[in-house]
């Protein structure tokens, strides 16, 4: 049977140029029945250019830091409840919820999965990664979206914002740094993806992004009672707020004059 | 069973090679996470089933293929939709956007996420993970010859759509 085959014909079946349906059908029930078969196909095929662009195209993703709720998975003891995929599917398309347990500043709560589609078409440039990525060092992240910067110029804290095709924005809150800048952290939902930010005004007025990062997936009912911002935000929150949040009148003038 | 501290070191340092793996399934990032954190959650808790002495990223690897399974039957009986991977791509690159990613790289994910499904998870082993067959097959518990088919399928589809689109600018 397995000489039914020329050494061509294999190794065309190797290298995928073998456009014969029915012919790579046969080969395929031959070798299944032949282990001999499966090595001296083995021993044709050629080296693959398209496995190289494969392998570089998807590179990217190899080498994006580890989001932390994955890490977090292995860190822990073993849990005895496997997360449901369509539970959390399902708890990503819920509208957001307020939650203050998580202390005076924090997030309200969004039980959004998070992919930070919106920030990454508002940013560009160095676009994000899975695991947010403070980007303090590096000061070339001007805020692109006029409907971004228009929200963080005038829109009060907690208020949800239409930023057309990037989705609905909000404000979280608002505070002066240790150095005397404005910041705002706010958050964008888009379709099925939530994005967290950081941005503080520069002398001229303008929006620097300081911080941005993915929401965190949450895992089952487990992590839903944190309900953080994505990590690398909240570090940067942490590092630089020096005021009490502001908010009502202090906030309007704040942002009067930032 | 608690796993001990080098098995969960090696599985964490297992984790980018799982979304990679994942991400070629699903056709995006944000399903690759789902499917690496339900991979995950499993791996952890089932780990006794790990044969020491054995690969434990082929183990790792084919409980993200059959979560990926499950979850894809499942969207299928809930929503009526067969390819989710390929309604959320509508919505962006890998909904988390890749730094620096050249158009080349994005056409060439772009060509994979087009290959059925069956197609892809022999893609992600062999050509990413340089599975030898023997070890695809045993990971996806298939045929070897029937691995062989669906990466010629695969090559061959790669090939033209590569081709056709590095032609056209």
């Amino acid at each position: 049977m397995s000489m039914a085959f020329t050494d061509a014909q294999l190794a065309a079946f190797m290298d995928g140029t073998l456009e014969d349906d029915a012919l790579i059908a046969a080969i395929e029930t031959a070798i299944n029945a032949d282990p001999a078969l499966a090595e001296r196909a083995e021993a044709l095929a050629g080296a693959s250019g398209t496995a190289a662009a494969v392998r570089d195209a998807f590179a990217p993703v190899l080498e994006a830091p580890v989001p932390e709720h994955l890490a977090r998975i292995l860190a822990a003891p073993a849990r005895a409840e496997v997360i449901d995929l369509a539970a959390a599917r399902a708890a990503r398309a819920l509208p957001p919820t307020a939650n203050d347990a998580g202390g005076s500043w924090r997030w309200p709560q969004f039980a959004a999965m998070a992919a930070s589609l919106a920030l990454g078409v508002m940013i560009g440039g160095p676009l994000l990664t899975g695991g947010g990525r403070t980007a303090a060092s590096d000061g070339s992240l001007v805020l692109a979206s006029a409907d971004v910067a228009a929200m963080l110029d005038s829109a009060p804290s907690g208020q949800a914002v239409d930023l057309a095709s990037l989705g609905t924005g909000e404000v979280v809150l608002t505070f002066r740094g240790a150095d005397g800048r404005l910041c705002r952290q706010f958050m964008i939902a888009g379709a099925g993806a939530t994005g967290d930010a950081l941005a503080c005004a520069d002398n001229a007025g303008e929006w620097q992004i300081e911080a941005y990062g993915r929401r965190a997936a949450p895992v089952g009912e487990m992590k839903l009672a944190g309900g953080d911002a994505a990590p690398a935000v909240v570090a940067a929150v942490d590092a630089i707020i020096a005021s009490d949040p502001l908010v009502g009148a202090d906030e309007a003038a704040a942002l009067g004059r930032k | 069973m608690i796993p001990d501290d080098t098995t969960r070191q090696a599985l964490i340092a297992l984790i980018p090679r799982l979304r990679r793996f994942a991400r070629v399934l699903t056709g995006n990032l944000a399903d690759a996470d789902d499917v690496v954190q339900a991979c995950l959650e499993k791996a952890m808790l089932s780990l006794d089933q790990w044969q020491p002495g054995t690969r434990l990223d082929s183990w790792v690897f084919r409980i993200a293929r059959n979560t990926w399974i499950d979850d894809r039957r499942r969207a299928h009986n809930r929503a009526g939709h067969e390819d989710i991977g390929e309604l959320l791509d509508l919505a962006g690159e890998d909904g988390v956007a890749i730094a620096e990613a050249s158009a080349e790289a994005r056409m060439v994910r772009a060509a994979v996420d087009r290959l059925p499904p069956e197609q892809r998870d022999v893609v992600a082993l062999v050509m990413l993970e340089e599975f030898s067959y023997r070890e695809a097959a045993e990971a996806l518990g298939l045929p070897i010859g029937t691995v062989m088919s669906r990466l010629s399928r695969a090559k061959t589809a790669l090939a033209k759509q590569i081709a056709e689109e590095g032609t056209t600018p």
